[in-house]
């Protein structure tokens, strides 16, 4: 039901009726809650009169670009100064956009640098902003005003991004819009750092700012900024940002200004929409020319962050002629009490970034790019939750939604005679990094997150071997700082800062690039932890093409109950820098050495207790026995492969002692090795005889499909009962408190314990 | 005043004389194989202009002083030892990984954004080279993990076995707390005492940077180490072709900080880009001399387009982590953006977008523009600007390449006649008005983003092609001024003829000034003071290397400095050096809330959040003396000069052709006054006047463009 509609409980009503009930809901609203009709649509706006009217005038095409270079400065500057006076980690490394909209709210253009997925789905507080506010008396929209936001639910990626919205005036016409967006990281949250992984309802998520003007006359409202730093942990961070963002946003305004004086305002509106519109053409134009057809993949998300669990992430795309149909149908229903739900909004920014990244990064980041495209999902799945559902680590799927397409879009794409880029496996796709919060080394509460989270390491490719940790999976050209800023301002140390590892790639032909391990404690805090928000340590996340491996699975590993530092001082020989070295010795006396879940909830890391992670490999490209035996012998050399995986999985051949390879013993070793593929293999009909199942194993924690995407779908909380929901039913799902799970089990052994007592 | 001034470029060798009152300038080609033999070419050519000798010559100048591209030419040919780096233990993967994002520094935004083709340049140290070393420094300078010396032993044996022919050192911290990286060389020298043959060099991170962030300084001292020999063989053999010739003193060499030391005193990386560089040190020194006031320095050439920053209050523009060639470094060097756009930039059909586009992609000068005749195909810039009638087909260059105007339209019609329906006289007007806009938004970007407004500048406009593209840039920029400077054709010499001796340290420090939690304000300055003195006193130490009495160095105080936890870059110079009282402090948060708000708009800053100086940095130089241009601003006089010739050209918002005077070098005496439309062709540029423009030749073959209604001075 439309938020703005009323229960007529059926009965028909006329025209009249309809209008006076209008009026009567228009004059007795409760709440302006999230729109559907805004947060469901992804197509661009039909154009106003006012687009209409220029773009019919046949304005110069050239003076058009002319136009749209001078906002690319612009939006170049405002990016900039966000960039030099962002106090957020993320505005520091890259995480932030600065954007132009059209009056009606659709983004036509973001700088030349900047995260690409904000490009579709800040226009949807845009939106709410002329939908609601405009008209109303109470607020209104007026030249100096400036708008926060944060609620993905009104959109965003997620809540820990914050935007400021301002409106351009020209002669009193709203002529556009302009917005900056950063990653602020810390917005009040149960868990600090923004991202509460153990979020169960979406009021512990914290701030959750529909758009609401916090500016007037170019002037932050002091009142209502005070109110929103009583509301976070960092309240210097959430003063001086909203600054940086108003100041960023106003001169951005002032150049689109400096625009219309210098072109005109139909240039500026002719250019807008213009932009919208071509790229808008050219995607359908690129579809068409794909080959029609059908693929699908399905993929699993192994953590909600409390527990295992295997929570279904499928697509199925569709093409025919310039149609493109993305199908996710049949996924994870809704976990109402976890955080890693996602609104439909937020999935279709992954979706998008994944094409301008991965597909066509030629393509000028707007919301053009995928209003083409047609998105089927079930209401009230993980991947179009509710409005009520936590969702503060939407992360979770949409780093899915980041990686995945390509990889079934280079099905279709394998064929084509252009290659917009090139064609290769999933990037690594986890935000591997460390979250924290606590007191710092200079008496400062804080909580944020650590700029690995751009290491991710890239999928082999057609030509090439992927590269190692180079960039989230959602954005270009993003840094992973340096760490001796990083301790300086907080209350950790990194025994490994940048580390590759061994045997933890994507293997293939061309392997994926590595990621590193992250070891890291905390010193000179009375008060400071971490956690992690991510997934993979059972199930593999990134996924291999065409014969290539995916990539492994990392686990995350810690030594609680020791102090490293008094190690360094009396027996230094047990420190160590890689997790296997720790955890294949674990001689430190007291130690409780632990492996568990990749996601780890908030705690607090006494000093010189260790953490340690590992950031993820992409996905491998090709079969591994076409892999040239000296990437392999290089491989080794540069120990990211051991001389044992060498032999095993890529069967080479080489000389032990001097690593030369013998190319005849290499050659016999892989075409054994096809042979013995071709003994194991079965034909089809007996292979789906055997393998196929009529539903998942009791013991797993299944939530999803099975097998037909469009058939029933699974739900078996750990704990609890398994439910089985029509296709066209699913509602949300909850699953119990592992605390109140372990507390049962430990009843349940104790209680068996006392009546093996009783009875001996 | 007599001085030699060179600037050895990757085509050129240029040379500027200054001999008392004459000067003059002479080009050769650059000799790569000796660079000796182009300079001394050069020279030659100079000499016979003077009626001296080169013994004369460098028997009587006051100093021989050199820019030079051959370690950014190094860079790019890759040719440099084979180099071991040592690094903390866990810290090993910091280099390869570059960040995360240093597969794209140096490339352009498109180039950024393809993740799928991301590709990492060839690495100057391979991973198999790298080695970790057992110790750890916490952020403060506290030594956590003592230096295990076994480790370090056989570490450098193993590198040393491995081939290394240069060791870099990277410890964690080491400018806070340098005890390791020095224990680490004195090892080195117990195990190969630098008296055996073959000996290796070996850097130290904490010398050639001292800034925290260690990938920065990684690449820094690596870059330095990759190009130590390259340099000292090139610029050592220059130096004694200069004794040769009977020259005496000290060769100096100009640095990318916009200063210059001897040989003896400048390290490998300091040169990198030194001639682009000089050329804004030379905008600088007109800017100051002639009461200019603001400029932005553009260099137009086939290639690419240069743009520096001067300003009238003084202010150097730096970047503290520029990149160079492929790689981000940690020093302080004078700012500079290279935009893809030159004579040789290609114009091609953007479907998407329904537009030209402008570069990145150049013929350069191999093929070339279609109307070389060379076998370029694509239209270019060039071919637009022949096309439009700007360019002399037959005098083109000094007349040593003839232009065909057919191959150029053919080009334009080609490869744009279908999706624009123009004729190729409407194309070259697309791509004129596309690639003059283009430098526009470029120059706007970066004087905007430093709290500046281009109408407030004078553009300066030197290279091959700036002086044909100046008025259109300045138009779309709203500029009314316009300087094409003397000695354009040797600008960058003439630049390094006329900077300080000067030396940059800088040292990472934590120092809160004001603690909103707390609410302190500073009172304790014996550490901050401390590190100025420190700093200070390096300064002192290399020019007093050089011969120079420390009571002659001056100094100049600067900080890096931020509110709350931000990533400014905001340096704010404060005049004083030493810090008496909280007065000094709260000084010198109003100078930063000052220029922060200058830069980011009033009421953008946030004392409230806290102030922090993260960087102390202490310029030490000595004032030499300068060559004197007198004054190079509009000559009084206007003297009309009689047109050559006419002919029909055609200009970006006029549909008919406009009947264009005609002029050679002789237009360029000064006092010389011609209105647009003109053009005025010279040995070494093409001049045009566009309509509403004014020329008028000042002293030294400097001519001012000035629009119609703005006034000359």
């Amino acid at each position: 039901m439309a938020a703005d509609t009323i229960d007529t409980g059926g009965a028909a009503l006329s025209a009249e009726e309809r209008h006076l009930l209008d009026a009567f809901m228009a004059d007795n609203r409760l709440f302006y809650g999230p729109d559907p009709a805004i947060m469901r649509n992804h197509r661009l706006a039909p154009r106003t009169a006012a687009e209409e009217a220029v773009l019919a005038a046949g304005l110069d095409a050239n003076r058009i670009n002319l136009v749209r270079g001078r906002l690319s400065s612009a939006l170049e500057e405002s990016f900039t100064m966000i960039e030099q006076t962002g106090v957020a980690p993320g505005a520091k490394w890259g995480d932030l956009v600065s954007s132009i909209f059209t009056a009606a709210g659709d983004l036509s253009q973001i700088g030349p640098r900047g995260i690409v997925g904000f490009a579709t789905v800040s226009h949807y507080p845009v939106q709410f902003i002329a939908k609601y506010w405009i008209d109303d008396p109470t607020v209104g929209v007026r030249d100096g005003d400036a708008f926060i936001h944060n609620d993905s639910r009104y959109g965003n990626i997620h809540n820990t991004d914050q935007s400021m919205i301002m409106p351009v005036f020209h002669a009193g016409e709203l002529v556009c819009w302009v917005a900056t967006t950063i990653h602020e990281g810390e917005c009040g949250a149960i868990e600090p750092g923004g991202m509460p992984s153990i979020a169960e309802t979406k009021f512990d998520e914290g701030l959750k700012m529909c758009p609401f003007r916090c500016a007037e006359n170019f002037q932050l409202k002091r009142d209502l900024v005070n109110f929103l730093q009583n509301s976070v942990r960092d309240p210097k961070l959430q003063l001086f940002d909203m600054k940086v963002k108003l100041h960023a946003s106003n001169r951005l305004r002032e150049r689109v200004l400096a625009v219309i004086r210098e072109f005109g305002r139909d240039y500026l509106v002719a250019t807008l929409r213009k932009t919208l519109e071509d790229t808008e053409a050219e995607v359908r134009r690129r579809i068409a020319e794909m080959p029609d057809g059908t693929c699908r993949i399905d993929t699993y998300i192994d953590s909600s962050l409390r527990e295992h669990i295997l929570a279904k992430w499928p697509l199925t795309v569709t093409v025919k002629g310039e149609k493109m149909i993305w199908d996710l149908r049949g996924a994870c229903p809704e976990l109402t009490n976890r955080s890693i739900n996602t609104t439909l909004a937020s999935l279709k920014t992954s979706l998008v970034s994944n094409l301008l990244v991965y597909v066509w990064p030629d393509l000028p980041p707007n919301q053009g790019v995928f209003s083409p495209i047609e998105v089927l999902t079930d209401r009230s799945s993980l991947l179009d939750c509710s409005d009520d559902a936590p969702n503060a680590m939407s992360l979770i799927p949409l780093f899915r939604a980041l990686s995945t397409p390509s990889v079934l879009l280079a099905k279709f794409l394998y064929c084509m005679p252009k290659r917009y880029t090139a064609i290769s496996a999933s990037h690594y796709n986890q935000p591997a990094t460390f979250v924290y919060g606590g007191l710092t080394q200079h008496y400062e509460i804080t909580g944020n997150f650590c700029a690995d989270i751009n290491g991710n390491g890239s999928g082999g490719r057609e030509d090439n071997d992927g590269e190692h940790g180079l960039s989230p999976t959602f954005g270009a050209y993003c840094d992973t700082g340096e760490y001796e800023l990083a301790e300086e301002e907080l209350p950790y140390l990194r025994i490994v800062a940048q580390k590759l590892t061994t045997d933890r790639t994507g293997f293939g032909k061309h392997r994926g690039g590595m990621g590193y391990e992250q070891i890291v404690t905390v010193k000179n805090s009375a008060g400071f932890g971490f956690m992690t928000g991510q997934c993979g340590a059972k199930h593999p996340s990134a996924n291999g093409l065409f014969g290539g491996y995916a990539c492994p699975a990392y686990p995350l590993a810690k030594i609680k109950d020791i102090n490293i530092f008094e190690v360094m001082k009396r027996t230094p020989e047990q420190v160590k820098h890689g997790i296997a070295e720790y955890m294949n010795d674990p001689s430190i006396a007291g130690g409780r050495y632990l492996m568990q879940d990749a996601a780890l909830n908030f705690e607090i890391c006494q000093e010189g207790e260790i953490y340690m992670i590992c950031q993820g490999s992409g996905g491998g490209y090709g079969d591994v026995l076409e892999r040239e035996p000296w990437r392999v012998m290089q491989d080794i050399d540069e120990k990211l492969l051991t001389r044992d995986c060498a032999e095993r999985v890529y069967h080479v051949r080489f000389d032990p002692r001097t690593g030369a390879v013998d190319e005849a013993a290499t050659a016999a070793a892989r075409e054994a090795e096809r042979a013995a593929r071709r003994a194991r293999g079965v034909p089809f009909d007996e292979f789906c005889a055997r393998w196929i199942a009529d539903g998942p194993d009791p013991a797993l924690p299944y939530f999803g499909s099975w097998g037909d995407n469009r058939g029933p779908v699974i739900a078996q909380p750990p704990g609890g009962a398994r439910r089985v929901m029509p296709a066209d039913g699913v509602t949300g799902v909850t699953i119990g408190n592992p605390r109140e799970r372990r507390i049962a089990e430990l009843e349940a052994e104790n209680a068996a314990l006392k009546a093996r007592l009783a009875a001996s | 005043m007599k001085r030699v001034a060179v600037d050895i470029g990757g085509t050129f060798t240029d040379c500027f004389v200054a001999w008392g009152e004459r000067y003059v300038q002479a080009k050769a080609l650059t000799t790569h194989h000796n660079l000796a033999a182009g300079f001394n070419e050069a020279l030659a050519l100079a000499v016979a202009e003077l009626g001296i000798t080169t013994r004369e010559l460098l028997g009587a100048v006051d100093s021989v002083r050199y820019s030079t591209t051959l370690g950014t030419n190094a860079l790019i040919e890759r040719k440099g030892p084979r180099i071991g780096l040592i690094v903390t233990a866990g810290f090993d993967s910091v280099v390869p990984l570059s960040r995360g994002r240093g597969y794209g520094d140096g490339l352009s935004f498109q180039a950024q954004h393809d993740i799928p083709r991301a590709q990492r340049p060839e690495p100057l140290v391979p991973i198999p080279l790298i080695r970790p070393l057992r110790e750890r420094v916490g952020y403060d300078g506290d030594v956590l993990l003592a230096l295990d010396e076994e480790d370090v032993r056989r570490q450098l044996r193993d590198l040393v076995d491995q081939g290394a022919e240069t060791l870099v050192v990277l410890l964690a911290n080491s400018v806070v707390n340098p005890e390791h990286e020095l224990r680490v060389r004195e090892i080195f020298l117990e195990e190969y005492p630098g008296w055996f043959l073959g000996a290796v060099p070996m850097l130290l991170s904490h010398q050639v940077a001292g800034r925290k962030g260690e990938y920065g300084r990684a690449m820094s001292t690596i870059i330095d180490g990759f190009l130590h020999q390259a340099m000292y063989h090139g610029l050592g053999s220059l130096e004694l072709s200069l004794r040769d010739n009977g020259y005496r003193l000290p060769m100096l060499i100009n640095h990318n900080s916009g200063g210059m030391a001897q040989l003896n005193s400048t390290d490998a990386l300091q040169t990198v880009h030194s001639g682009p560089v000089a050329g804004i040190a030379a905008s600088e020194h007109l800017a100051r001399g002639g009461g200019i006031g603001h400029v932005i320095a553009t260099d137009m050439g086939g290639t690419s387009f240069d743009i520096g920053i001067v300003t009238a209050d003084g202010e150097r523009h730096y970047d503290f982590n520029p990149i160079i060639d492929r790689w981000l470094v940690s020093i302080p060097m004078v700012h500079l953006v290279t935009l893809g756009a030159g004579g040789g930039s290609i114009a091609s059909w953007d479907a998407l977008l329904q537009r030209v586009r402008i570069g990145p992609e150049s013929a350069g000068s191999d093929p070339g523009p279609a109307c070389y005749g060379r076998g370029g195909r694509a239209p270019t810039v060039t071919d637009a600007d022949l096309q439009l009638g700007y360019l002399d087909p037959a005098n083109y260059a000094q007349g040593r390449i003839r232009l065909d105007a057919r191959r150029g339209e053919r080009a334009l019609r080609g490869a744009l006649g279908a999706p624009l329906g123009l004729d190729a006289l409407g194309i070259a007007k697309v791509i004129r008005e596309t690639v003059d806009h283009q430098m526009a938004d470029g120059i706007a970007t970066e004087l905007r983003a430093r709290g500046y407004t281009p109408e407030e500048f004078t553009l300066l406009a030197y290279g091959g092609n700036g002086p044909l593209h100046c008025c259109g840039i300045a138009n779309a920029l709203g500029i009314t001024r316009v300087l094409a400077p003397p000695f354009s054709s040797v600008f960058s010499a003439l630049g390094a003829g006329n900077v300080n001796q000067l030396h940059i340290h800088e040292k990472s420090t934590y120092t809160v000034l004001f603690h909103t939690g707390r609410k302190q304000v500073l009172t304790d300055f014996t550490q901050l003071n401390a590190t100025i003195a420190e700093l200070k006193q390096r300064g002192i130490d290399d020019l007093r290397r050089q011969g120079i009495a420390p009571a002659a160095v001056r100094h100049r105080v600067e900080f890096d400095m931020r509110y709350g936890n931000q990533r400014a870059e905001t340096a704010v110079t404060y005049d004083i050096e030493r810090f008496d009282g909280v007065h000094d402090a709260l000084g010198l948060m109003a100078a930063f809330h000052r220029r922060y708000g200058e830069r980011f708009g009033a009421g953008s800053q946030a004392t409230e959040a806290g102030v922090r100086i993260n960087t102390v940095r202490v310029s030490s130089f000595i004032e030499v003396g300068k060559v004197d241009f007198g004054r190079i601003d509009p000559p009084a006089a206007r003297r009309p000069v009689t047109p050559l010739a006419s002919r029909a050209c055609h200009f970006v918002g006029h549909v008919a052709p406009l009947e264009t005077r005609l002029y050679d070098e002789r237009a360029l005496a000064a006092g010389s006054f011609v209105d647009g439309p003109a053009i005025v062709t010279a040995a070494a540029t093409t001049y045009l006047i566009e309509p509403g423009w004014r020329f008028h030749a000042a002293a030294h073959g400097a001519v001012w463009f000035t629009r119609d209604g703005a006034t000359e001075d």
